[in-house]
């Protein structure tokens, strides 16, 4: 996330650097850890949040995520990108084994009125005036609809692609390509580079 | 053909990147990956545009949750680095696979929080029932270390909407779960918290004891399925067959 990161957070400027942080908590540094916490702990329980809706889960999945974090710092390789995007990727994939999870149907049974899944304008409406925020919101806008929505219903509301295909009424690969043409529209925006 | 198969898979490089493929999709993408220098540096920059999309939706979580990270992280070992020629392909791309990534998380955690459960179960209340009863404790507590020490043990913990920290642990293996609790918000004697086993119905797993200091002595249920979810919910005195209220806490567990 190297220019991402430089163009965006005169915040995080200031702030004790992601990935030699990692490196401490790998050797089993508590005080490291507190301080990677400080960093990302909005953030991915932020995203958790927004896929899961449940604030309760939504909790308990950031825990797991936090401490799967401690305990594999030491396979994190900055070599294949930031301790940002490492933490963020493991937050995605734990929200999505949730919500993919066979028994994910019974427990919502069992739960009073679930709320609905995220509308799409509403997530671009609700992220934080942060300057990431509105960076992305930026960006986002600069999409096609059918990419910005194809993007938000897969990464912000964990849908599958199919699902995603089914929900839009299009077919399969058009998700497919709208998907990737997006991200690589968002990715040149935001000047992500590795 | 297999240009039209190749250049297939390569459009699927945004689609997994945003974790929106599903088994089979995913293990085929992945495949490909390990021999597609191309994919895979594309595969890191959506990656990392993900997660500027996952900054963007930051939000501030409960208070209370970084003290119970903090002492989670305090009582759990850590994975070892991976070492040079032990690990060979997986070190340079590691698959993700649920087992791969799963199989060794609870256990590491297990030691201590077991070493707690077994502290819980010998001065919770096991010492203070009585004689006669003394029997049937043991055999209790024998069936409970057994659960405890069982290879396949897994520990999942969470915040209930009753206040306080559920904790379970389970053994497939064993068919068993160990579950026990800290500061649950006492009921009326009209009331009573029970345990379920959650899959595609909800099965009674038994009634929680009294709390003593705010905890609840380890409570052994066996009937645990693959699959199953660990719930808690508020129940008329004596237990009810299937659940009246929605559950204060919902366990997950791995298969």
């Amino acid at each position: 996330m190297g220019a991402f990161r430089a163009a965006s957070g005169a915040a995080e400027r200031s702030e004790p650097d992601l990935d030699s942080l990692l490196t401490h908590v790998a050797r089993g540094d508590a005080g490291a850890f507190e301080a990677v916490y400080d960093q990302m702990a909005r953030p991915v329980y932020g995203l958790i949040r927004k896929v899961l809706r449940d604030p309760a889960q939504s909790e308990e999945v950031t825990q797991e995520v936090l401490l799967e974090v401690w305990r594999t710092a030491s396979r994190f390789d900055p070599a294949r990108g930031s301790a940002a995007t490492w933490v963020l990727t493991i937050a995605h994939r734990r929200a999505i084994d949730r919500v993919r999870s066979e028994t994910a149907a019974a427990e919502r049974e069992l739960r009073s009125a679930a709320p609905p899944p995220t509308a799409v304008d509403e997530v671009a409406e609700r992220v934080e005036a942060s300057l990431e925020a509105e960076q992305v919101r930026r960006c986002l806008d600069g999409l096609t609809e059918l990419q910005r929505e194809s993007i938000t219903l897969a990464y912000y509301s964990g849908y599958s692609y199919p699902q995603v295909a089914a929900l839009l009424h299009v077919a399969l690969g058009t998700v497919k390509t709208r998907i990737r043409g997006g991200l690589i529209r968002l990715r040149d925006c935001l000047g992500v580079s590795l | 053909m297999r240009f039209f198969w190749r250049r297939d898979l390569h459009a699927l490089a945004g689609a997994y990147a945003l974790n929106a493929l599903d088994g089979a999709e995913r293990d085929r993408f992945e495949r490909h990956l390990r021999g597609c220098r191309a994919c895979e540096s594309e595969v890191r920059g959506f990656a990392a545009t993900a997660a500027a999309l996952a900054m963007a939706a930051a939000a501030e979580p409960p208070p209370g949750l970084k003290q119970r990270v903090l002492a989670a992280a305090a009582v759990t070992r850590q994975s070892p680095p991976a070492v040079a020629g032990a690990t060979g392909a997986a070190h340079r791309r590691r698959p993700r696979t649920s087992a791969s990534r799963r199989a060794w998380l609870p256990r590491l955690a297990l030691s201590a929080a077991a070493a707690g459960l077994v502290a819980a179960a010998v001065l919770g209340g096991v010492t203070v029932w009585t004689q006669h009863r003394l029997t049937t404790a043991q055999a209790e507590n024998q069936a409970i270390a057994a659960v405890l020490a069982a290879p396949d043990a897994q520990i999942a913990s969470a915040r209930t909407s009753a206040g306080g920290i559920a904790t379970v642990v389970a053994s497939h293996s064993a068919g068993s779960i160990v579950f026990t609790s800290a500061g649950l918000q006492a009921l009326p004697p009209s009331k009573v918290y029970e345990l379920w086993f959650l899959g595609k119905t909800a099965r009674p797993a038994g009634l929680l004891p009294p709390a003593r200091a705010g905890r609840t002595a380890p409570v052994l249920a066996a009937g645990l399925a693959v699959g199953d979810k660990v719930g808690v919910t508020v129940e008329p005195a004596g237990g009810s067959s299937s659940p009246t209220t929605t559950p204060i806490v919902v366990l997950t567990l791995s298969a």
